[in-house]
């Protein structure tokens, strides 16, 4: 066993590779493939402005992955913290010197490139917890202290998130951490306590929303209230729905899209054209990719011997179904409308490259999956 | 003791970590169980939108409402299902001031798109803080679609109907019609407003393709005369239907902001004229049926009649003795006045009230003309009368009291609804049959021997009587010398009448080639003649082979016999009574003092007793 182990760590660049799941990226391709072909209809039938770009981020991303997946995962944990704060410190940067885009600050331009540093956040979070609760016994997580740490760890991105203002992804990240100290055997008891305290924050959490935010949620509740304004999304988003149908319109033969009732339907709202142009069909058999990956999500990550891989696997796990949950039930008016991208299918590269960079994390559970790693990072048996 | 203290730290730390394991796994597998549920929830929710959703459209469609025309505005056809009136429904743009984003852009983009809009007073009300405004009505599919590519917030579109008359101009003054909010303001449309609204469809009796070739043969003789207007009726002698109905000038309905002014107004149905001449018809009538007179009786016509300062004269003047169908052949004032004399004044009272020619013809049209009588009626009256001055009738009120004389004698109540079937109508007996039988003799007398000979269209096939009428215009103190009313009233085949025709035209003007005559013999009667020859192809009449010839003998057997009772005068009328100037004084007096402009200012007046239309001295000078 031990031999195994060591082995395992010991790997060499090509056993990893061969280790790699490969069923899982050509279900990746799959998925980006079916992307591709909604960016081509979105603009009309053009490979410009969206659909090339949309295919090279994505070749480009699943280099990243590789690469992410035949690194150590020791090395991750060991970095766990320097990336979260890395990326914290970019969250801040943002805040002081982002531009505006749409209507928020979220973007921020290094010079050769405009990234998003609130999607990496997305990872990084997910990496810092897996390594903080990896470290700690059960004894350490009964502390109601241990949890100090963790909820800060969650709050100062939050925080920063939301004051850019960005409330589909704070959304996310308190939902992935919250996951992430379920998994790691918080008591659910803590879970009400903190459910409690929210809703007591709630009213003052209203007061500091922006007035677009807080219309935006009184929208959600009815949305025909104000069917030009806030509403208007969503109310074209179900009459595409109801266009598409069973079977859908065709392929580039959605109205809602091409008659641009729904503006920048590449990016967020993508799932609605896909919608109308395959119908009830094809909505679910892109469902049903997002499904099996996440079945492989939840299998990689039971697999995994060790507590870190177990979290890192779970948190991205959790973090991707959050992107295709949010995406798919806001743009069919389930919850409110928030800036939650479709993973794969919808356009913007930091997104793509930030969840195919956790996919290779996962991908790396599964390589390592058989290797064991000790409170300090070391592969060892305790 | 090492292994023995190490075994229970052993298991006890196997124990936490197992229970750690199970912990994590079970939550790892609880958190699986949520991902799928949560999958399954989107799943469903896909599942409703696309399909039980089926259309998508919002609720926003649905609370839409069209309360400006909920049912449709039920059609209007003629009585061979031709549609004169329909429904088109529509799209009518409105604005909410408060939603639209940019006013200054928004009227910049659509006055592009519909460049009928006022820029400067649309942005003005688009500026007030009302939350409702109109744009532009009844836009065609393409305009609201181009709008709606604009995408411009708070603008949105009424779905409404509109009123479509395919003929335009053509029923106008039959069909009437509707204003921006779908009512009816005139004509049909307005007489049958609630019935319209309740989507009962209407047939009319007229015949669109008769109403067609009558229109056109006025417009062409308002054309050659220039005339101010004209007035054409077509009535089914027995039933009563009006086949068809012209007033010119006319209007386009499909155009509701023109319609206004002189073109509004029915000269069939609402103006009311002196006729004239065509009045002996009626004098004649009454006179044999009667008894008073028989067709051999006669009167003497050599000289004018004189009443103090006042003179009646002869315009196609025999200076002789005229019997009675002389009379009408020749127009005679002269004559029918004695005659009228003869009958009496109550007597012509009671009969012209028979003909319907007292009162306002019950027709279906809001637009209908009250007679202008004489009040009081007295012998000077009874003696204008007779020859159609002091008197102002509508085109339909003369037109329905011919048929009563052609038809064997049955009064029958103008409609413009199709009959069903023809049925037999209850009418109502006027003259008796013979004297109708003798009518329509002395009709076809004037046409192949008298006035009306420019009617006569006997070398085709079909024989038409009727008679001409001339009459000077009123105008402030007395008579137009040269404006007139010119009209010829006819029935065909005479022999058997089925269609009565009144052509009338409003102050014409002689040309070369009537030797500058405007008198209804001139101007209306060939008019009837190509009306009458035109259709009758038109709806399959074939031409009669053997023609009965005009009763001639009529002419001179009558004539015989006047010349045999020259000797004993039948009794001078007794017009000249002692008062007679004094009613003719009032009447100058109550006429100035009306200051009637025209006939057709007469037309807004209630009806008798008023004033008297026509000056008596220029009346009893009239031909």
């Amino acid at each position: 066993m031990m031999d195994l182990a060591l082995s395992r760590g010991q790997l060499t660049i090509r056993e990893k590779l061969w280790q790699i799941h490969w069923l899982f990226v050509l279900l990746l391709v799959a998925t980006a493939g079916v992307g591709f072909a909604m960016q081509y209809s979105a603009a009309d039938g053009r490979i410009e402005p969206w659909a090339l770009r949309h295919g090279v981020r994505f070749v480009a991303g699943l280099a990243v992955m590789i690469g992410v997946a035949v690194i150590d995962i020791r090395i991750w944990l060991r970095y766990a913290y320097t990336i979260y704060l890395a990326v914290l410190l970019l969250l801040g940067a943002v805040e002081i010197g982002g531009y505006m885009g749409m209507g928020a600050r979220r973007w921020l331009d290094l010079g050769f490139i405009t990234i998003q540093p609130s999607e990496m956040m997305k990872i990084a979070i997910v990496l810092a917890l897996a390594r903080y609760f990896h470290g700690g016994s059960l004894e350490d997580i009964r502390r109601p202290t241990f949890l100090a740490m963790p909820l800060l760890l969650v709050a100062a991105p939050t925080v920063l998130v939301l004051r850019q203002p960005g409330l589909g992804t704070a959304l996310m990240l308190v939902i992935a951490g919250a996951a992430i100290m379920f998994l790691a055997g918080v008591r659910l008891w803590k879970f009400a306590l903190l459910g409690v305290l929210a809703l007591l924050a709630a009213p003052i959490a209203w007061q500091r929303l922006h007035d677009y935010q807080r219309r935006r949620v009184l929208t959600f509740l009815d949305p025909e209230s104000d069917p030009l304004g806030a509403g208007y999304h969503i109310i074209q988003s179900k009459i595409a729905f109801g266009s598409g149908g069973l079977s859908g319109r065709g392929f580039m033969e959605g109205t809602q899209g091409h008659l641009s009732f729904l503006p920048e339907m590449q990016t967020d709202f993508i799932f609605t054209m896909l919608a109308e142009e395959f119908g009830l069909i094809g909505s679910l058999a892109l469902l049903g990719l997002y499904a099996v990956m996440l079945i492989y999500g939840v299998a990689i990550s039971l697999s995994a011997r060790s507590h870190f891989g177990r979290l890192l696997g779970m948190g991205v796990t959790v973090t991707f179904f959050l992107y295709v949950f949010i995406n798919m039930a806001m743009v069919m008016g389930v919850i409110p409308v928030v800036g939650v991208p479709l993973p794969l299918i919808s356009y913007g590269g930091t997104a793509m490259l930030t969840l195919l960079f956790g996919f290779g994390l996962l991908m790396g559970v599964w390589v390592h999956r058989d290797l064991p790693i000790g409170r300090r990072g070391a592969a060892a048996d305790d | 003791m090492i292994a023995a203290a190490n075994k229970p730290a052993a298991l006890r730390i196997d124990g936490i970590r197992k229970q750690a394991l199970d912990t994590g796994r079970n939550r790892l597998l609880i958190t699986g169980v949520v991902l799928t549920l949560a999958f399954t929830a989107i799943a469903g929710r896909l599942v409703d939108l696309t399909v039980f959703k089926a259309g998508g459209e919002p609720r926003l469609a649905r609370i839409d409402p069209s309360p400006l025309a909920p049912a449709g505005r039920a059609d209007v056809v003629d009585r061979n299902g031709v549609i004169l009136a329909t429904s088109l429904p529509t799209a009518s743009l409105y604005a909410d001031p408060a939603k639209v984003l940019n006013a200054e852009e928004a009227v910049e983009r659509l006055v592009e798109l519909l460049p009928d809009l006022d820029h400067e007073e649309l942005l003005g009300r688009l500026q007030t803080p009302s939350r409702f405004q109109w744009v532009a009505r009844n836009l065609t599919p393409k305009q609201q679609y181009e709008v709606n590519r604009l995408g411009l917030p708070g603008f949105g579109f009424q779905r409404g109907e509109r009123r479509v008359y395919p003929h335009g101009r053509l029923v106008a003054h039959v069909i009437g019609l509707t204003d921006v909010d779908g009512r009816g303001i005139a004509g049909i449309e307005r007489y049958f407003d609630q019935t319209l609204r309740a989507g009962e469809r209407l047939k009319l009796a007229v015949d669109v393709r008769i109403q067609a070739l009558m229109h056109e043969e006025l417009a062409a003789a308002v054309e050659e005369f220039s005339a101010i207007g004209a007035a054409g009726l077509m009535l089914d002698a027995d039933t009563g239907e009006v086949v068809a109905m012209v007033s010119l000038p006319d209007f386009d309905p499909n155009e509701p902001s023109l319609v206004g002014g002189e073109p509004a107004f029915n000269r069939a149905t609402k103006g009311v004229y002196e006729m004239g001449s065509t009045f002996k018809l009626f004098t004649a009538a009454m006179a044999l049926d009667s008894g008073t007179v028989t067709m051999k009786s006669g009167y003497d016509a050599s000289r004018p009649i004189q009443i103090s300062r006042f003179v009646i004269r002869d315009y196609h003047a025999k200076n002789r003795w005229l019997s009675v169908p002389e009379i009408v052949v020749y127009s005679s004032n002269i004559g029918a006045a004695k005659m009228a004399v003869d009958v009496g004044t109550k007597a012509q009272r009671t009969y012209l009230g028979r003909f319907g020619l007292l009162t306002p013809t019950a027709i279906e049209l809001p637009e209908v003309g009250a007679p202008l009588t004489p009040a009081p009626w007295r012998e000077i009256n009874t003696m204008t009368v007779a020859y159609g001055h002091g008197i102002a009738v509508t085109p339909m009120q003369m037109a329905s009291g011919v048929a009563t004389l052609v038809n064997g004698g049955l009064f029958v109540p103008p409609t413009l609804l199709k009959r069903i079937d023809r049925r037999p109508v209850v009418g109502t007996r006027v003259l008796t049959p013979e004297t109708s039988d003798q009518m329509r003799k002395l009709m076809q007398l004037v046409v192949s021997n008298g006035t009306g000979r420019k009617a006569d269209t006997s070398a085709d096939g079909y024989v038409i009587g009727g008679k001409t009428g001339t009459a000077d215009k009123l105008a402030g103190r007395g008579y137009q010398k040269k404006a007139n009313i010119s009209s010829f009233v006819g029935a065909f085949p005479i022999d058997a009448p089925r269609y009565v025709v009144l052509v009338l035209i409003d102050e014409p003007k002689g040309n070369k080639n009537t030797f500058n005559y405007s008198t209804g013999g001139w101007v209306a009667a060939p008019v009837v003649a190509r009306i009458v020859k035109r259709m009758a192809t038109l709806i399959g009449m074939p031409p009669e082979r053997h023609l009965e010839p005009a009763p001639e003998s009529l002419l001179r057997e009558a004539r015989a016999a006047t010349a045999a009772t020259r000797a004993t005068p039948t009794p001078a009328p007794k017009a000249a009574a002692v008062n007679a100037e004094d009613h003719m004084l009032n009447r100058v007096r109550a006429v100035l003092a009306a200051g009637t402009p025209d006939a057709a200012a007469f037309a807004a007046r209630p009806a008798s007793p008023e004033p008297q239309p026509g000056h008596p001295e220029k009346a009893l000078a009239t031909r």
